[in-house]
């Protein structure tokens, strides 16, 4: 039973990563950018889940304005820091998006305090058993929700007219565009649903934690960089298996290797070990 | 901003800068703190706590009537930063003696040059035993971990009277020498250790760990952390239904951990310096003054910050000179009622004082037990 309830653990945590790292593959598939200034949203939309939850004691709420604003906040990034900067070798926008995650952080501590901020009355906090597993309602609800997300993110990919516009733009920008693409528009949602992936993360690890602090990013800020390799760059369903086998390896390697490696090192190990054998990614082509 | 209004700042600013040397005549503190970055709440707490004591003591006339400056430095808990700042204490702002408000790493690594400038330095709540090795200019006003360890041990085997035990170590060198410090004396106290787990700073999330530790059916949980990393951890140990006591040590000691455990923060023990409780009228002085001025609950930073620079105003007042050397000596020689105990030093640089235990009752921290065994507490002395 232990090691169901740990595999339950690592897709919980799999799942959080899944949402950070699918914006970030989003942006790397379309522009080449790594995204590094995405864990600043993630932290964004921890905290305004909190704090609308706080003001109004509805978490639903909390979720729609943390993805819109956060949402929104997004396309800003893409139209002030890397629009201007797109035809610059792309280690530039590596850069700028550095310096803009450590002044976002830096701006939530004058904003929001150093001691970071907690739900008042945390919602989803039952407990739930499921086939003899324990797991709290927030816990269910992450891989649930991650499921509907990322499952709604593909339909709308494969199944709607836009989706293929946008598929087709990211496999052939130029070719898109002389068949009379508006590729800005596109660069535009692609940040827009990114981001708010990112947003319901920050929510959901706000719920689990309870806690939102200035650094809560950093964490995620490098390791879905990891994912997204291991997924071969820009490919969503790539991602989203490595983000869950990575949440799984981590549940058990914190418990059988933690007095050896630390979690992070366990996930790193992890990605050096599958580039020797596959240098694409565990589900890239090459 | 109209360009009168710019003329008028800029004369503000130019004016503050003028008007700096004319001040010469103060008594300068230096100190290393963390102002940004992850250790940036607990060095607010630490400065605010020595702002206060350096304003108290100037309310009574500063040192012999000169007023006391702290000059305070961002160090952002690394020893990159404090390094740089330490010499720049040392050769720029001329400091007569100096406090860390910072954690090890930046607290260690600033110890060997104040050391080898002769400046006396004296750290607030970094826990690394080689803090004080550095030489005779260095003190530590806070226990080192092994001490808290040590008394943790007797909390739970002695006065718990719990024997199955599981204990989670934060794996850096304030949880590493806390753990070192409860499995030292753990079988004097009848614990058997059944299982032990590590974790790295930057976990919130303990899902595989609280899942093994149910497995484990222990009768209670010594689990080292700050705050940040601890309100995460009981909050899940305890919706995972695990109820035995959770033991854990200062670095919980802020009212943060309550807002962060919510209701499974109640009945968490703690071990640390700040008796909420206290009758002792300096700690109760000083619990008030400190919630007047930081607008929050002093926690055990916070104390710690202002007992390590009230230690140092004390020995300025006594040596009553700005020599080095002699207000090192008047350190050496402490013996005082400060808002986390009565302190004095050992030969090493030490502090000896009782341990707190502290309990969550009702949502707030509050007295629960002293451990006041010498023998058991004993610093380092080499």
């Amino acid at each position: 039973m232990l090691y169901v309830e740990l595999l339950a653990q690592g897709l919980v945590q799999g799942s959080i990563y899944a949402l950070v790292a699918v914006g970030l593959t989003l942006v790397y598939g379309l522009l080449r950018i790594l995204h590094v200034a995405h864990a600043g949203l993630f932290t964004l939309g921890g905290y305004i889940g909190v704090l609308v939850t706080n003001a109004t004691g509805s978490l639903l709420l909390a979720l729609v304005v943390s993805m819109l604003v956060v949402g929104l906040l997004g396309m800003a990034i893409y139209r002030l820091c890397y629009q201007p900067i797109l035809d610059k070798p792309p280690y530039v926008a590596l850069i700028a998006s550095i310096g803009l995650f450590i002044a976002m952080e830096e701006i939530y501590r004058i904003a929001f305090g150093p001691y970071g901020i907690s739900y008042e009355n945390p919602p989803l906090q039952d407990v739930v058993h499921i086939f003899g597993i324990t797991l709290r309602l927030g816990e269910v609800a992450v891989g649930i929700g991650t499921l509907v997300l990322i499952g709604a993110l593909a339909l709308f990919a494969s199944k709607t007219r836009f989706g293929t516009v946008w598929r087709a733009t990211v496999t052939d920008p130029e070719m898109a565009e002389s068949f009379g693409v508006d590729i800005i528009k596109v660069r535009y949602l692609n940040f827009f649903i990114g981001s708010a992936l990112a947003a319901v993360a920050g929510v959901m690890v706000a719920l689990l934690n309870n806690l939102v602090e200035p650094t809560m990013g950093s964490v995620p800020s490098y390791k879905a960089l990891a994912i997204i390799v291991l997924g071969g760059l820009g490919d969503v369903r790539g991602t989203l298996l490595a983000a869950l086998a990575l949440g799984v390896i981590e549940a058990y390697g914190t418990i059988y290797l933690g007095n050896y490696l630390d979690r992070d090192a366990i996930a790193f190990a992890f990605l050096i070990l599958v580039l020797m054998v596959r240098p694409q990614g565990l589900f890239g082509r090459a | 901003m109209s360009m009168t209004k710019k003329m008028m700042a800029a004369l503000a600013i130019t004016g503050s800068l003028i008007s700096a040397p004319t001040l010469a005549d103060t008594v300068k503190i230096g100190m290393n703190v963390p102002l940004t970055g992850f250790a940036a709440a607990d060095g607010k707490s630490a400065l605010l706590g020595a702002e206060l004591a350096v304003e108290q003591a100037n309310a009574e006339g500063g040192i012999n009537g000169t007023q006391i400056e702290l000059v305070r430095y961002d160090d952002q808990a690394s020893p990159k930063h404090s390094v740089p700042i330490a010499n720049k204490l040392i050769g720029q702002d001329e400091v007569s003696v100096a406090i860390s408000g910072s954690y090890s790493g930046a607290t260690r690594a600033a110890a060997g040059i104040f050391q080898s400038e002769g400046v006396p330095y004296i750290s607030a709540f970094a826990v690394h035993p080689d803090i004080t090795k550095s030489g005779d200019y260095v003190f530590r006003t806070s226990f080192v971990g092994e001490v808290q360890g040590r008394a943790g041990a007797k909390l739970v085997g002695e006065m718990l009277g719990k024997k199955r035990v599981v204990v989670i170590t934060l794996k850096n060198d304030f949880g590493k020498s806390l753990a070192a410090g409860f499995k030292s004396k753990a079988a004097d106290f009848g614990i058997d250790i059944i299982n032990e787990y590590e974790y790295s700073i930057k976990d919130r999330q303990f899902g595989p760990i609280v899942t093994k530790v149910k497995s484990d059916k222990p009768d209670a949980i010594y689990a080292s952390g700050y705050f940040f990393t601890a309100g995460p951890l009981v909050a899940q140990l305890r919706s995972a239904g695990i109820d035995v006591p959770v033991i854990g040590q200062e670095g919980y000691d802020s009212e943060k951990f309550i807002d962060i455990a919510g209701p499974s923060s109640e009945g968490v023990l703690i071990t640390t310096s700040l008796d909420r409780d206290a009758t002792v009228a300096e700690t109760k002085d000083f619990i008030s003054a400190f919630e007047a001025k930081a607008g929050y609950k002093a926690d055990m930073v916070a104390a710690s910050g202002h007992t390590a620079a009230k230690v140092a105003i004390a020995a300025m007042r006594k040596a009553g000179t700005t020599d080095r050397q002699a207000i090192r000596d008047a350190i050496a020689a402490t013996n005082m009622v400060a808002s986390t105990g009565t302190i004095s030093f050992n030969d090493l640089g030490e502090v000896k004082k009782d341990v707190q235990v502290q309990v969550v009752k009702d949502g707030a921290w509050h007295h629960y037990a002293v451990i006041d065994d010498k023998e058991l507490l004993a610093p380092p002395v080499e």
